[in-house]
């Protein structure tokens, strides 16, 4: 690639504009205070102390918590995945028609525009505290995700290959079934455990607004100053995430080796 | 011959002043008009960009001409409920369109889809006598031992046969089918053409578009060239010598 003077001069121009728009907004939120940021640093000074050596003793009780926040996160896949799967269908011009496909794609916009947490406290007010309100939360955002996912995935098959089945003459739901879901199953399995992975980091806040998991402790032990039994929460967390976000790309790879591209846009 | 209705000799497909365009942009088809006859191949030839695959789309109903008429059997292009195409029209994409990670027969099986309830197809219950003729069809084509087998690891000239084998599960009075050989070596060209020939020997109209003139001229009963969306040519293959062919083409 060429890059002449005349096509890096904007870029730095660019760059020096942002970091002055970055400075304004920083001195807007009252960020620039040399005094405030001292004293942050020494908040955090003392804080990082009582971090350390985390608390043992809150093990079993931060583990048996991440557990179900793993089992809350795999329910939300679950059952988003039972949703997003026949509205993805559904949302294809091909399938179902372009009104309805685009009324189809609207509705998967909206519940994607409420974040997972959002949903949580509506699910909290309906069916009360708990992990069935994160579960019902979590499924409701993973379906309007993987809706999307699923419905781009559907979009970008090789369109001879649903002209060729269109052509013997067949169904809607038989083109689905014969010609969409067998071309994208692989991207569509790798997707879905890619928002399990996304669903396990995100169950673990679930618990500060009452729907289950750790997410709860976390935010106690936060407001009660145990800032050991924190560290200790935080390291479940961590290990718990780690451990299922390598066991699950590793899986997706395999699926990815033959799916198409799409399956890693998000 | 397994998978192929026997239909008496005699015009199979009319195409009557087909026009196309998109939009305001110029016409790509002018007035095309011609006949495709039962147990005939009719090759079509002609520069690319010369509105070769708008026919074959048109003539299987995925796109809507401007105006004109299209009959098979004498009866109007059928377009059903929601949408579904004619089965009678078998067509077969350049690339194929073969599902790839699926197994040989498992595509050929999409081919008698039209004629296997919704809701048992769905649920995956493929009648015996389908399967047992796909199976036959496969053998006849020589692939017989590759029923099991996932698209993905076949050869090209392999994968033809696949398309072959799933058009005919149609129980197609016409088979169209765009570039047909045009990604084969010779030799495996010739296989297939020679192929396609017995297909349309049974009783098939065969109408496909192709570049390799020596091939049309050789297996071709009929051959059109299309030159700027019209018919330039239309003549038994056998009449037709290559210098005219070429004319024809160029202008």
């Amino acid at each position: 690639m060429n890059l002449r003077p005349s096509t890096v001069r904007p870029g730095k121009m660019a760059m020096l504009g942002v970091s002055g728009v970055l400075l304004a907004v920083l001195w807007h939120l009252g960020l620039a205070d040399g005094p405030l940021l001292a004293r942050g640093a020494r908040n955090i000074g003392i804080f990082a102390q009582d971090l350390v050596p985390p608390d043992a003793s809150v093990l079993p009780t931060v583990a048996g918590a991440m557990v179900e926040t793993v089992e809350i996160a795999f329910a939300g896949t679950m059952l988003g995945f039972v949703g997003a799967l026949p509205l993805a269908l559904a949302a294809n011009d091909t399938v179902s028609g372009r009104t309805a496909a685009g009324a189809v794609r609207m509705f998967l916009a909206l519940v994607r525009t409420i974040p997972a947490l959002l949903w949580a406290i509506v699910f909290v007010v309906a069916v009360g505290l708990g992990a069935g309100a994160g579960v019902l939360g979590l499924a409701m955002y993973s379906m309007g995700y993987m809706g999307k996912m699923f419905a781009d995935a559907f979009d970008d098959i090789d369109p001879e290959v649903v002209e060729a089945v269109r052509g013997v003459g067949v169904g809607r739901l038989q083109l689905a079934r014969f010609a969409i879901l067998p071309e994208t199953a692989n991207a569509v399995l790798a997707q879905t455990l890619f928002v399990f992975e996304y669903n396990v980091r995100a169950s673990s806040i679930l618990g500060f607004v009452g729907a289950g998991g750790i997410g709860f402790y976390l935010l106690g032990y936060v407001q009660s100053l145990q800032y050991d039994a924190l560290m200790m929460a935080i390291l479940v967390t961590f290990a718990a995430v780690v451990v299922i976000d390598q066991a699950s790309m590793r899986i997706r790879r395999r699926f990815l080796s033959v799916a198409s591209h799409t399956a890693t846009r998000s | 011959m397994p998978g192929v209705a026997r239909v008496a000799p005699g015009v199979a497909v009319s195409v009557r002043d087909l026009w196309f365009s998109y939009r305001d942009a110029a016409p790509i088809l002018r007035g095309v008009t011609f006949d495709a006859r039962a147990g005939e191949m009719t090759v079509i030839l002609g520069e690319s960009g010369g509105g070769k695959t708008t026919l074959l789309r048109i003539l299987k109903g995925l796109v809507m001409p401007l105006r004109g008429e299209i009959e098979i059997l004498s009866s109007p292009l059928k377009r059903g409920l929601m949408g579904r195409l004619d089965p009678r029209v078998a067509y077969i994409p350049q690339q194929l369109g073969l599902i790839r990670s699926q197994s040989v027969v498992t595509n050929v099986l999409t081919g008698a889809l039209a004629r296997t309830g919704t809701l048992r197809s769905l649920l995956g219950l493929m009648p015996v006598e389908h399967t047992e003729e796909a199976e036959a069809i496969l053998h006849m084509l020589g692939i017989g031992e590759k029923a099991a087998l996932p698209v993905q690891t076949l050869s090209g000239g392999e994968r033809q046969r696949v398309a072959i084998a799933r058009s005919l599960m149609q129980h197609p009075t016409v088979i169209l089918a765009d570039e047909f050989v045009s990604q084969l070596d010779i030799v495996t060209s010739r296989e297939i053409m020679s192929l396609a020939r017995d297909v349309a020997d049974r009783g098939v109209a065969l109408v496909m578009t192709t570049h390799e003139l020596d091939l049309a001229r050789e297996f071709a009963d009929r051959v059109i060239v299309l030159r700027d969306g019209a018919v330039a040519l239309d003549s038994p293959a056998r009449e037709v010598d290559e210098a005219a062919l070429v004319k024809a083409i160029r202008g």
